[in-house]
């Protein structure tokens, strides 16, 4: 008799299944509606259907039908950030966030919202941080993630401008008598797992036998280097110098620590958006120039107000001021589909590329970091960005 | 009592339970000295450290990155939720009471000290907790939350066991209405639970777990005790699949491979996909709970059932599962304590609970590169000792209670 | 009785029967169907590879403790991760199933110190997370040890950092591959004496002496072998020589720091079990064993502990499945067991599902090898019991 029931049961259970399944079925099949687009795009990446490239091309239309229209009228920019990078991406005890990448997430959404608040931050994890920007979890990852020609092309990603030039550099306790990275032969080096990092140490180190010890997170790594279970950290040298910078005094303060001095990767960091969707990638491209522009011209947060009267045609460009011309005044727009005077926006609540990085990383920071490459191109560093007309 | 009378009371039991045979005197030197030595470990650490990171952070590790501004939501929704507990409790203890004096049992009361004594023994480290996290905070608000969750706990208690059988049923409403009440109160500014962290987080994912799970499980569990061989293959397979694997596989599935899975359309939040894949974790685990549950039922329950004409739902659903779930109450509390335990591993996949917090607290300008992990993570473990503990203390006295362990 | 009272087929027990399976099974094969449909289509759509091609490419990062070299392929990277987990059980499961059945003992002990201690080891160590146990025993053990930059030794016999233990370990001569062949027939020699000696002693009752007979023939056997085929072994003591380490067998720290954890934990679960194993014992027995004049050591070890074991064993079984998934959180502590392989492989841009799936499949087969072999023994048992 109970073989009935259970059978019964088991019907009900498996309907209830069926029924869900059917739904699941029909969403792939039918799915052709604007909000794919992106998608579908990525699709021509990979494969070379004819027909598929044809629905990315009449679903990219430059009228806000992208992601752009998306975000502005959803109201809110998603993010993809990190917690426990020092300086760049963590959290603060009041649950709020703070850092250099977090400051450029602020930027785009008061660029494409006109609110550096409308951020839904999404933290994520190194391993999966191109699967959410792939699937659409994620309008864009500033998640202090490196440029790389892989990445750009294999995973899906499109990077723009950079916003970090970093490179991975190698520290050790000054008493261990390490002068470079031939001395940590035969010895254990500390590095985080799923990161380019770890990849880069191998290159480098392939003709010197060493032990690998690969972490998680970097609260356990740091004691495994503090208690010497291995001789040298590597890491992005700004990480390596705010490690330093905060080294606790008991233990000997900064200087028990050193940073050898070679660099052996080139680590540029910056905003990675989706493939297949080119303006909004022009729109978070042209986000972090309009930093580095507002830093050349001598706009800051504190300033932007005051240039109503100025003359210099670049800054009325770059703030949406009106410009005279021979038929009357008009408001220059880029075309990149943004409110004239986004820039203004920008700048008047995160500052110009300078505020950002004293206020972050810099000098009076607890990372302590110089300019060094990441000066304007006119102080010698590597920062310019393209003209703003 | 003087002490010249208890002297020789005293001795004797030293030396019949410290110091009975050689071997015994060597045990009692060498684990007495451990102790000590231990005991001055931990104070040393007590004395000694700065607990100013969690001090700062005491918000981050219970709610998380939840806002500030909104964090009355959880007060109310605790207080919710205390007002439950203690009503369930009251009516429960109600209910036992009426059924032993229709029994014509008269139940032992524990009352006064004997009673406060028994509720020491089973809550004393959630106290600890309290007391240690209200120490950690700086103004007085939280203790006056604290002071009202426990007073509501009692009255609502008080309440609940004096309640009559007619009341009683809308207590029961209540109870069920009063969590949905919280979620509510939590999510209704648009912080639905993806956006929840900290201690919160891990309570969370562990209630919804086994709540989610529990239908799958008893589904499963009556599948696997199926005459019917396809279905019965199924479940089994299920099963044996589920729990052959580590919980931290399942979730590297959830974060890298779930979003493959579903339609490209959905796209749950890392909690809500953290949570299917705990669901259907625990589903498999709680069906060999309710199998061994459906074992202990006699086949006698059900063939006399099955004489008096029953139809066969029936049956499972008045005779054999009411029976079998009673029986898997204990194993059910330790299923709940283990996936307790175990949402410290989303924390290994990116998710903001109490032991991120950890990280995170570690990764800001004040304490970076302190190695504070040494304080943090103390703090976290007592958090969750002091709910595994209780809740197994509780289990067993549910068990004693129900005297499942005499069958 | 009226015989038009025949149940129509959409009562009837087989027909339903029948129609619920087929229901069922199309509903799981439809489930299936669909899940591997968006698989596919999603995987493909995003670029993804979905094919198992990436096993053969490089790995591109070394791993701690072994020999490979990044251009090893996947394959081989996650088969050392294998190894290391099966290393993980080999060496805790003896120890966890010892503190086990010392700790469950010893909380039944009539020293009221020992009594107290042991329920606390339990309460303490049942009611913590894993997680955090790997990472204490990590942190607040392993790394208290000496630098890896001045080990200490011991003796001269070990060569001990938190990075590296290094024990005595076998070298091989030139006869070692035979050698190793005569010593696995003493053993198997040795067994098969155990057996008859059981045998003799159950029909006679003459003393089996069944340790001295298969241990000796094992020791003569191995004796002579070794001094006919010319020390095929040798014992080598590790070697400190600058900051390498020569000689002997070496493992992790962080491997010690989870076997340690691990054991620790799973050990108290253990206890329980064995406790309630030996309080269901009938109290008969030990005074029975009691009126034989045992000693209580010998009521312990020959009247109780047999019975209470025969009972322990099913769940003491799923402690060691428990043990073996558990040694996943080596993650934490960069041991580079299956999982942080395969987390590696994952962050290094091989396809995740793949990998995941992969994963979850060693585990499987451990688990359902060992499910197996419970369920086997339970059959075994109940048979006995009736």
């Amino acid at each position: 008799m109970r073989a009935r029931t259970l059978a019964f049961l088991a019907v009900v259970m498996l309907l209830a299944a069926c029924t869900q399944a059917a739904d699941t079925t029909t969403a792939p099949t039918t799915d052709t509606g604007p909000a794919t687009t992106a998608d579908t795009g990525t699709a021509t990446t990979a494969d070379t259907g004819g027909a598929t490239t044809t629905t990315a091309d009449t679903g990219t239309e430059p009228s806000g039908g992208g992601l752009l229209g998306d975000i502005q009228s959803r109201g809110s920019l998603l993010c993809g950030v990190n917690e426990t990078v020092p300086g760049f991406g963590f959290l603060n005890a009041d649950g709020t966030r703070s850092g250099f990448d977090i400051d450029f997430c602020r930027a785009v959404a008061a660029a494409v919202l006109g609110d550096p608040e409308a951020v839904e931050y999404v933290p994520l994890d190194a391993q999966q941080r191109f699967t959410a920007l792939a699937s659409g979890e994620i309008d864009v990852l500033i998640r202090n993630t490196t440029f790389t020609a892989t990445r750009d092309g294999g995973e899906g990603a499109t990077f723009v401008t950079t916003t970090f030039y970093d490179g991975q550099g190698m520290m050790v306790f000054t008493d261990s008598g390490i002068g470079a990275m031939e001395d940590l032969a035969n010895t254990a080096i500390c590095v985080l797992s799923g990161t380019t990092t770890e990849l880069n140490l191998a290159t480098r180190f392939v003709d010197i036998p060493y032990t690998p010890l690969t972490f998680e997170d970097n609260g356990v790594l740091q004691p495994a280097f503090v208690s010497g279970q291995c001789d040298g950290w590597t890491s992005d040298k700004s990480q390596l110098a705010g490690i330093r910078s905060a080294f606790p005094a008991d233990q000997g303060g900064p200087e028990a620590l050193t940073i050898l001095e070679e660099t052996f990767s080139k680590e540029p960091l910056g905003p990675a958006v989706r493939d297949g969707d080119s303006q909004w990638a022009q729109v978070v491209d042209w986000v972090v120039n309009a930093t580095i522009l507002a830093e050349e011209l001598g706009i800051t947060s504190d300033n932007v107000d005051t240039f109503a009267d100025t003359d210099n045609a670049e800054i009325r460009r770059l703030l949406g001021l009106e410009i005279e011309s021979d038929d009357g005044t008009a408001v220059f727009d880029a075309g990149l589909g943004l409110e004239p005077g986004w820039a203004a926006n920008v700048i008047a609540s995160v500052g110009n590329y300078g505020e950002i990085f004293d206020r972050n990383v810099g000098p009076d920071t607890p990372l302590g970091l110089v300019r060094g490459v990441n000066d304007l191109w006119l102080n010698g560093g590597l920062l310019y960005s393209p003209p703003y007309r | 009592m003087t002490t010249t009378a208890s002297r020789p009371v005293a001795v004797r039991w030293v030396k019949k339970n410290l110091f009975s045979t050689p071997l015994n005197v060597f045990l009692t030197v060498v684990l007495g000295a451990a102790i000590v030595y231990l005991a001055y470990l931990v104070i040393r650490f007590l004395v000694t450290s700065n607990f100013e990171i969690l001090r700062v952070n005491l918000a981050l590790f219970m709610v998380g990155s939840f806002p500030r501004a909104q964090l009355w939501r959880v007060v109310v929704a605790l207080l919710l939720l205390a007002i439950m507990a203690g009503l369930a409790g009251g009516m429960l203890k109600a209910a036992a009471r009426e059924r032993s004096k229709d029994a014509g049992i008269r139940l032992a009361e524990v009352r006064g000290s004997r009673a406060v004594g028994s509720w020491l023994r089973r809550f004393w480290p959630l106290g600890l907790l309290v007391i240690a996290a209200l120490a950690l905070t700086r103004t007085l608000t939280p203790t006056l939350v604290a002071i009202a969750v426990v007073g509501l706990l009692v009255a609502s208690r008080w309440l609940g066991a004096h309640l009559g059988p007619i009341p009683r049923r809308v207590g029961w409403i209540v109870v069920v209405l009063l969590p949905l009440a919280a979620y509510w109160i939590l999510s209704a500014s648009g912080l639905g639970w993806d956006d929840w962290g900290g201690f919160m987080l891990n309570i969370f994912l562990t209630i919804a777990g086994i709540l989610f799970a529990f239908p799958i499980g008893v589904a499963l569990a009556l599948g696997r005790r199926s005459t019917l061989p396809v279905v019965r293959a199924f479940s089994i397979g299920y099963i044996e699949l589920i729990r052959g694997v580590p919980l931290i596989t399942l979730l590297l599935m959830a974060v890298f491979a779930l979003g493959f899975f579903l339609p490209r359309d959905l796209r749950p939040g890392s909690v809500t996909r953290v949570l299917i894949v705990i669901t259907a974790f625990e589903a498999a685990y709680i069906a060999e709970v309710v199998r061994g549950g459906l074992q202990s039922v006699p086949r006698g329950q059900s063939e006399a059932a099955q004489s008096l004409g029953l139809p066969a739902l029936k049956i499972t659903r008045l005779i054999v599962l009411p029976q079998a779930l009673r029986a898997t109450i204990p194993a059910m509390v330790g299923q709940f304590i283990s996936l307790f335990k175990d949402t410290t591993l989303v924390a290994i996949v990116g998710l903001g609970d109490i032991l991120a917090a950890s990280s995170f607290a570690n990764a800001q300008p004040a304490f970076n590169a302190q190695g504070l992990a040494r304080i943090t993570l103390p703090f976290v473990a007592l958090a969750f000792w002091a709910g595994s503990f209780a809740m197994s203390r509780e289990a067993g006295r549910l068990e004693r209670r129900l005297g499942i362990g005499e069958r | 009785m009226i015989p038009s009272a025949r149940v129509p087929f959409w009562r009837d027990q087989r027909v339903l029967r029948v129609a619920a399976q087929v229901v069922a099974a199309l509903a799981v094969f439809f489930l299936l169907y669909v899940l591997w449909f968006n698989v596919t289509n999603n995987m493909r759509a995003r670029g993804v590879r979905t094919d198992f091609n990436f096993l053969d490419q490089p790995f591109g990062v070394r791993i701690a403790g072994s020999d490979l070299r990044p251009t090893a392929p996947v394959r081989l990277a996650l088969l050392n991760g294998i190894r290391n987990t099966f290393a993980l059980a080999i060496v805790g499961l003896p120890l966890l199933t010892i503190l086990g059945v010392l700790v469950g003992v010893g909380r039944l002990s009539t020293n009221w110190l020992v009594a107290k201690i042991s329920s606390a080891y339990v309460e303490i160590l049942r009611n913590l997370p894993p997680l955090l146990v790997v990472i204490f025993a990590f942190q607040a053990v392993i790394l208290r040890l000496p630098a890896a930059r001045n080990p200490i030794t011991p003796f001269g016999w070990f060569v001990i950092s938190n990075l590296e233990f290094h024990v005595p370990g076998f070298r091989a001569g030139d006869n070692y591959r035979p050698f190793m062949l005569v010593v696995l027939v003493a053993v198997l020699l040795g067994a098969l004496l155990w057996w008859w000696r059981t045998r003799v002693h159950e029909r006679t009752g003459t003393p089996h002496h069944r340790w001295l007979w298969s241990l000796g023939t094992i020791a003569l056997v191995g004796t002579m072998a070794y001094l006919i085929l010319g020390r095929p072994l040798t014992i080598t003591l590790p070697q400190l020589e600058g900051r390498v380490v020569d000689g002997g067998y070496r493992g992790l720290g962080a491997f010690f720091a989870v076997v340690g954890a691990l054991a620790f934990y799973t050990s108290s679960h253990v206890a329980e079990i064995v406790r309630g194993s030996i309080l269901a014992v009938p109290k008969g027995q030990t005074e029975a064993a009691s009126a034989l004049a045992l000693s209580g050591f010998q009521r312990l070890r020959f009247v109780v502990l047999p019975q209470a074991m025969r009972i322990a064993l099913p769940p003491i079984i799923n402690q060691y499945l428990n043990y073996v998934k558990n040694t996943s959180l080596a993650i934490a502590v960069g041991f580079a067991e299956v999982t942080l392989v395969a987390f590696q492989a994952i962050g290094n841009g091989q396809p995740a599902p793949q990998v995941v799936v992969l994963l979850m499949g060693s585990y499987l087969v451990f688990s359902l090898v060992i499910s197996l072999l419970v369920n086997l023994y339970n059959r075994h048992l109940r048979i006995v019991a009736r």
